[in-house]
Protein backbone atom coordinates (compact mmCIF):
# COMPACT_ATOMS: atom_id res chain seq x y z
CA UNK A 1 0.00 0.00 0.00
CA UNK A 2 2.87 2.61 0.80
CA UNK A 3 4.38 1.91 -2.41
CA UNK A 4 2.91 5.62 -3.36
CA UNK A 5 4.47 8.55 -1.75
CA UNK A 6 2.67 11.60 -0.54
CA UNK A 7 4.12 14.02 -3.00
CA UNK A 8 2.53 17.42 -3.03
CA UNK A 9 4.13 18.79 -6.24
CA UNK A 10 4.21 22.09 -7.26
CA UNK A 11 3.90 23.16 -4.07
CA UNK A 12 7.13 24.93 -3.96
CA UNK A 13 8.64 27.34 -6.92
CA UNK A 14 10.14 29.76 -5.24
CA UNK A 15 14.13 30.01 -5.74
CA UNK A 16 16.33 29.70 -2.48
CA UNK A 17 17.28 32.60 -2.48
CA UNK A 18 13.91 34.10 -1.27
CA UNK A 19 14.01 32.57 1.70
CA UNK A 20 14.70 34.41 5.07
CA UNK A 21 14.82 33.66 8.81
CA UNK A 22 12.65 37.10 9.07
CA UNK A 23 9.70 35.76 7.08
CA UNK A 24 7.77 34.01 9.57
CA UNK A 25 4.57 33.31 7.74
CA UNK A 26 6.19 31.98 4.70
CA UNK A 27 8.64 29.55 6.45
CA UNK A 28 5.65 28.55 9.21
CA UNK A 29 3.98 26.76 6.11
CA UNK A 30 6.81 24.51 6.40
CA UNK A 31 6.80 23.39 9.94
CA UNK A 32 3.76 20.95 11.32
CA UNK A 33 0.99 21.18 13.93
CA UNK A 34 3.99 19.66 16.73
CA UNK A 35 6.81 22.59 15.27
CA UNK A 36 8.98 20.33 13.41
CA UNK A 37 10.26 21.15 9.66
CA UNK A 38 7.55 19.04 7.36
CA UNK A 39 9.93 16.75 5.84
CA UNK A 40 11.59 16.97 1.84
CA UNK A 41 9.38 13.88 1.16
CA UNK A 42 6.01 15.33 1.86
CA UNK A 43 6.70 18.83 1.03
CA UNK A 44 7.54 18.32 -1.98
CA UNK A 45 11.17 20.92 -1.72
CA UNK A 46 14.15 20.07 -3.98
CA UNK A 47 16.90 19.22 -1.98
CA UNK A 48 18.65 22.56 -2.30
CA UNK A 49 15.48 24.46 -1.15
CA UNK A 50 14.97 22.04 1.97
CA UNK A 51 18.64 22.88 2.75
CA UNK A 52 17.99 26.39 2.80
CA UNK A 53 14.64 26.37 4.69
CA UNK A 54 16.46 24.35 7.52
CA UNK A 55 19.09 26.82 7.98
CA UNK A 56 16.84 29.75 7.96
CA UNK A 57 13.84 28.09 10.33
CA UNK A 58 17.07 27.31 12.56
CA UNK A 59 18.22 31.18 12.53
CA UNK A 60 14.42 31.78 13.44
CA UNK A 61 14.19 29.15 16.07
CA UNK A 62 17.44 30.30 17.70
CA UNK A 63 15.99 34.06 17.98
CA UNK A 64 12.81 32.24 19.43
CA UNK A 65 10.64 33.64 16.31
CA UNK A 66 9.65 30.06 15.84
CA UNK A 67 9.14 27.06 18.25
CA UNK A 68 11.10 23.68 18.44
CA UNK A 69 8.52 22.15 19.16
CA UNK A 70 4.57 22.71 20.81
CA UNK A 71 6.02 21.08 24.12
CA UNK A 72 7.35 24.51 25.33
CA UNK A 73 5.99 25.17 28.39
CA UNK B 1 35.38 45.34 5.93
CA UNK B 2 32.38 42.29 5.01
CA UNK B 3 28.68 42.50 5.21
CA UNK B 4 26.52 41.31 8.46
CA UNK B 5 23.67 40.91 9.81
CA UNK B 6 23.47 41.19 13.36
CA UNK B 7 19.85 40.51 15.46
CA UNK B 8 19.89 40.50 19.37
CA UNK B 9 17.45 40.43 22.16
CA UNK B 10 17.47 42.78 24.76
CA UNK B 11 15.72 42.05 28.16
CA UNK B 12 12.12 43.99 29.00
CA UNK B 13 13.25 45.37 31.81
CA UNK B 14 15.63 47.22 29.98
CA UNK B 15 13.54 48.21 27.11
CA UNK B 16 14.60 52.08 27.28
CA UNK B 17 18.00 51.31 27.14
CA UNK B 18 17.26 49.74 23.74
CA UNK B 19 17.79 53.60 21.80
CA UNK B 20 20.62 54.29 23.33
CA UNK B 21 22.61 51.02 22.65
CA UNK B 22 21.50 51.21 19.26
CA UNK B 23 22.90 54.80 19.05
CA UNK B 24 26.01 53.36 21.39
CA UNK B 25 26.97 50.86 18.66
CA UNK B 26 26.61 52.78 15.64
CA UNK B 27 28.91 55.40 16.55
CA UNK B 28 30.93 51.98 17.68
CA UNK B 29 31.13 51.23 14.03
CA UNK B 30 31.36 54.35 12.39
CA UNK B 31 34.57 55.41 14.81
CA UNK B 32 35.89 52.01 13.42
CA UNK B 33 35.40 52.60 9.88
CA UNK B 34 32.41 51.05 9.19
CA UNK B 35 29.20 51.40 7.91
CA UNK B 36 25.47 50.92 9.52
CA UNK B 37 23.39 50.27 5.90
CA UNK B 38 19.80 49.33 8.15
CA UNK B 39 18.68 49.37 11.76
CA UNK B 40 15.43 48.01 12.46
CA UNK B 41 14.21 47.92 16.07
CA UNK B 42 11.19 45.56 16.53
CA UNK B 43 10.38 46.36 19.50
CA UNK B 44 8.97 44.07 22.46
CA UNK B 45 8.10 40.46 20.76
CA UNK B 46 6.36 37.45 22.52
CA UNK B 47 8.17 34.75 22.38
CA UNK B 48 7.71 31.32 21.05
CA UNK B 49 9.43 29.80 23.80
CA UNK B 50 10.38 31.03 27.17
CA UNK B 51 14.29 32.00 27.03
CA UNK B 52 16.12 32.37 30.83
CA UNK B 53 12.64 32.53 32.36
CA UNK B 54 11.54 35.67 30.15
CA UNK B 55 7.97 35.81 28.31
CA UNK B 56 8.75 38.57 26.10
CA UNK B 57 12.12 40.39 24.22
CA UNK B 58 12.65 43.86 22.91
CA UNK B 59 14.52 42.68 19.42
CA UNK B 60 16.55 44.70 17.22
CA UNK B 61 18.45 44.27 13.90
CA UNK B 62 21.26 45.60 12.07
CA UNK B 63 22.62 45.32 8.89
CA UNK B 64 26.50 46.47 9.17
CA UNK B 65 29.32 46.65 7.01
CA UNK B 66 32.16 46.34 9.33
CA UNK B 67 35.79 44.80 9.98
CA UNK B 68 36.51 41.88 11.70
CA UNK B 69 38.26 43.92 14.87
CA UNK B 70 34.98 45.79 15.18
CA UNK B 71 32.26 42.87 14.78
CA UNK B 72 34.66 41.15 17.45
CA UNK B 73 34.27 43.83 19.83
CA UNK B 74 30.53 44.37 18.98
CA UNK B 75 30.04 40.15 20.03
CA UNK B 76 31.71 40.67 23.32
CA UNK B 77 29.70 44.00 24.03
CA UNK B 78 26.80 41.95 23.63
CA UNK B 79 28.40 38.56 25.89
CA UNK B 80 29.28 41.04 28.59
CA UNK B 81 25.89 42.85 28.45
CA UNK B 82 23.40 41.32 30.92
CA UNK B 83 20.88 43.14 28.99
CA UNK B 84 21.23 41.08 25.98
CA UNK B 85 19.42 37.70 26.21
CA UNK B 86 20.51 36.37 23.12
CA UNK B 87 22.40 37.39 19.55
CA UNK B 88 23.08 36.18 16.29
CA UNK B 89 25.49 37.24 13.92
CA UNK B 90 25.31 36.25 10.17
CA UNK B 91 28.09 37.12 7.10
CA UNK B 92 25.86 38.42 4.29
CA UNK B 93 26.98 38.65 0.38
CA UNK B 94 25.72 42.53 0.33
CA UNK B 95 23.83 45.37 2.04
CA UNK B 96 20.64 44.70 3.02
CA UNK B 97 18.39 47.90 2.60
CA UNK B 98 14.68 48.83 2.53
CA UNK B 99 12.37 47.01 5.58
CA UNK B 100 12.50 43.68 6.95
CA UNK B 101 8.85 41.07 6.71
CA UNK B 102 9.23 41.53 10.51
CA UNK B 103 9.54 45.46 10.87
CA UNK B 104 6.64 45.82 8.11
CA UNK B 105 4.59 43.86 10.58
CA UNK B 106 5.88 45.59 13.62
CA UNK B 107 5.05 48.96 11.63
CA UNK B 108 1.34 48.05 10.92
CA UNK B 109 1.11 46.85 14.50
CA UNK B 110 2.09 50.09 15.74
CA UNK B 111 -0.18 51.98 13.19
CA UNK B 112 -3.18 49.40 14.16
CA UNK B 113 -1.85 50.88 17.90
CA UNK B 114 -1.88 54.71 17.39
CA UNK B 115 -5.78 54.26 15.16
CA UNK B 116 -6.75 52.32 18.26
CA UNK B 117 -5.68 55.05 20.92
CA UNK B 118 -6.84 57.66 18.51
CA UNK B 119 -10.41 56.12 18.24
CA UNK B 120 -10.21 55.85 21.99
CA UNK B 121 -9.31 59.48 22.82
CA UNK B 122 -12.33 60.62 20.44
CA UNK B 123 -14.63 58.53 22.02
CA UNK B 124 -13.54 59.46 25.27
CA UNK B 125 -13.27 63.75 24.25
CA UNK B 126 -17.33 62.79 22.77
CA UNK B 127 -18.24 61.57 26.19
CA UNK B 128 -16.54 64.24 28.33
CA UNK B 129 -18.59 66.67 25.77
CA UNK B 130 -21.86 64.90 26.75
CA UNK B 131 -21.16 64.81 30.08
CA UNK B 132 -20.72 68.33 30.43
CA UNK B 133 -23.81 69.34 27.80
CA UNK B 134 -26.51 66.78 30.49
CA UNK B 135 -24.65 69.14 33.04
CA UNK B 136 -25.77 72.20 31.85
CA UNK B 137 -29.47 71.09 31.28
CA UNK B 138 -31.82 70.23 28.38
CA UNK B 139 -31.90 73.59 26.59
CA UNK B 140 -28.69 72.53 25.37
CA UNK B 141 -29.44 69.39 23.90
CA UNK B 142 -29.18 70.59 20.39
CA UNK B 143 -25.82 71.85 20.59
CA UNK B 144 -24.76 68.49 22.24
CA UNK B 145 -25.88 66.66 19.60
CA UNK B 146 -23.58 68.19 17.08
CA UNK B 147 -20.88 68.20 19.25
CA UNK B 148 -20.91 64.42 19.39
CA UNK B 149 -20.77 63.72 15.92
Amino acid sequence: MSRFRRRRQGEVNITSEDVDYKDLDFLRQFIGETGKIVPARISGASAKFQRKLTTEINRARFLALLPYTDQHK
Amino acid sequence: MRHYEVVFLVHPDQSDQVPGMIERYQSLIERTGGKVHRAEDWGRRQLAFIVSKIHKAHYVMMNIEVGAETLAELESSFRFNDAVIRYLMIRRKNAEIGQSKIYEEELREQEKDRERDRRREEELASRRRDNNNDDEGARNDAPAEENAE
